[in-house]
């Protein structure tokens, strides 16, 4: 499999707190990985540093040959794309909502253009009405939010997809749908930190932080 | 039509009404409205009489020297109002209003009036004190704004910057509604003219004895002028200020 993230970082910290030592990782294109360990062990700090979002460790990211701090943010972040825990969608309708990204200079540089088809597929198989196209995001729930701002992530077609506790706000069984989507249907590569039982179990590599080291557990489907 | 030094202070007496209400109503503005209107006076009073010597001398130095002074305690003021980023914002807010009058100034001066001599005092500080208070008050409230919509949802910010979006395209919706509020109310001020108000210019042309035809010539330049100016100085003081904000990664420079 191709290597497309090395991580090589001697301290995470937040402020004066160390969170984690000695992380050596590697990413393959297609891998499937959980982030986990407990509240404030530093899963977010990490998912953060990886799109440029968090500069608090000491050591290199090489994404694709190259060191990530050398990339210009706006094309890294293109390629390698956070979905926050809550989601912003903006203020218009969310037909609108999944094409701003399309006009961003980094984004149209890379040649994506926004797939109408693929977003109503997303919608079907997400169990989205067709209807939310033209609803604005203040009259959607908590859950549908998150199952959007994934959707245009995915239509974005990142490289990877670093995903931040997105099924907090959905039932079991729209939770499931996600989860079996993205780690069977889906071809990129995802690292994604989840409380969620039902996602812990499935998982192909599992990054686990405890005491602040990652010990990598291979296992799930 | 002078007014005579009884007629200021029967002028003065009209305090009277806002003095008997704020007694009515227990409202502590009183020893306010004293402080306000004697540096009011003391201050025009001065400022009069350094008017008075420029005006007399007319020399290009001593009018460029005093608007110097003008740009410099408008930056000043303009930095005391802003609660933070204050170090930074002096020099943004000097360029922005440097920029904006010697690209407004000399269209004015040079090209539309062209007064005899073509630096005239007389007419460059009064045109200049307009154009540079309007600016100076648009200027703060545009930056006030532009801080407060970034401020008050980061979260918008951070969600477009995580999806490819640079600072500038992340701050471009906070950047419009500064702008939209700082020059909206200007706009419907302007449309109003006439009808509703006498703009101050043209009241005191008229008043000091011109025509009402050069009078209305004036104002439509002068709100031009100062239209012009304001929205340059607002564009260039979020620009400036937004190539600051935000680091190389472009994430908020406090936040980290």
């Amino acid at each position: 499999m191709s290597e497309l993230l090395k991580i090589r970082i001697d301290r995470l910290y937040y402020g004066k707190r160390n969170l984690v030592e000695n992380i050596d990782l590697t990413v393959n294109k297609g891998d499937k990985i959980l982030l986990a360990g407990t509240t404030g062990s530093g899963k977010t700090s990490l998912l953060n540093s990886l799109n440029l979002m968090n500069q608090s460790y000491e050591g290199e990211i090489v994404f694709d040959g190259r060191a990530i701090t050398g990339c210009p943010p706006q094309f890294l972040r293109s390629r390698i794309l956070m979905v926050m825990q809550e989601p912003w969608l903006g203020e218009g309708i969310v037909e609108d909502i999944l094409a701003e990204p399309f006009s961003f200079a980094a984004v149209r540089k890379r040649g994506i253009k926004k797939d109408d088809k693929m977003i109503l597929e997303l919608f079907d198989l997400f169990k989205l009405p067709q209807e939310h196209l033209k609803k604005k995001a203040e009259q959607l729930s908590g859950g549908e939010k998150q199952r959007i701002a994934l959707i245009r992530a995915l239509i974005m077609k990142p490289e990877i997809l670093l995903l931040d506790e997105i099924s907090s706000a959905l039932d079991q069984g729209t939770s499931r749908i996600v989860a079996e989507y993205l780690l069977k249907s889906y071809p990129g590569t995802i690292i994604a930190i989840s409380h969620d039982p039902l996602w812990q179990a499935h998982w192909q590599i599992q990054w686990h932080i405890k005491d602040g080291i990652i010990h990598i557990i291979q296992g799930g489907e | 039509m002078d007014i005579s030094y009884w007629g200021l202070f029967f002028s003065l007496l009209l305090l009277a009404f806002p003095l008997f209400i704020f007694w009515h109503l227990k409202l502590k503005l009183t020893r306010q409205l004293l402080i306000s209107f004697g540096r009011m006076i003391a201050q025009l009073a001065l400022i009069g009489i350094w008017l008075q010597i420029l005006l007399d001398k007319n020399n290009i130095w001593l009018t460029l020297g005093w608007l110097l002074i003008m740009i410099t305690n408008a930056v000043i003021i303009l930095r005391n109002r802003m609660k933070s980023h204050k170090r930074i914002l002096a020099p943004i807010f000097f360029i922005a209003l440097a920029a904006a009058s010697l690209i407004v100034m000399p269209w004015v001066l040079f090209v539309v009036i062209r007064p005899n001599p073509l630096f005239s005092a007389e007419v460059v500080i009064p045109i200049y004190g307009m154009v540079l208070g309007n600016t100076m008050n648009s200027c703060a409230l545009a930056m006030e704004r532009f801080e407060g919509k970034l401020s008050d949802n980061w979260k918008a910010y951070y969600t477009l910057i995580s999806l490819g979006a640079s600072d500038w395209e992340a701050a471009l919706p906070a950047f419009r509604q500064a702008m939209h509020i700082s020059l909206l109310p200007r706009l419907l001020s302007i449309a109003a003219m006439g009808i509703v108000s006498l703009p101050g210019m043209m009241s005191g042309q008229i008043l000091g004895g011109a025509s009402a035809l050069v009078a209305i010539k004036y104002q439509v330049m002068i709100m031009a002028a100062i239209f012009s100016s304001v929205t340059i100085a607002d564009y260039l003081a979020i620009r400036l200020y937004l190539k600051w904000r935000f680091d190389q990664f472009y994430l908020p420079k406090e936040e980290r």
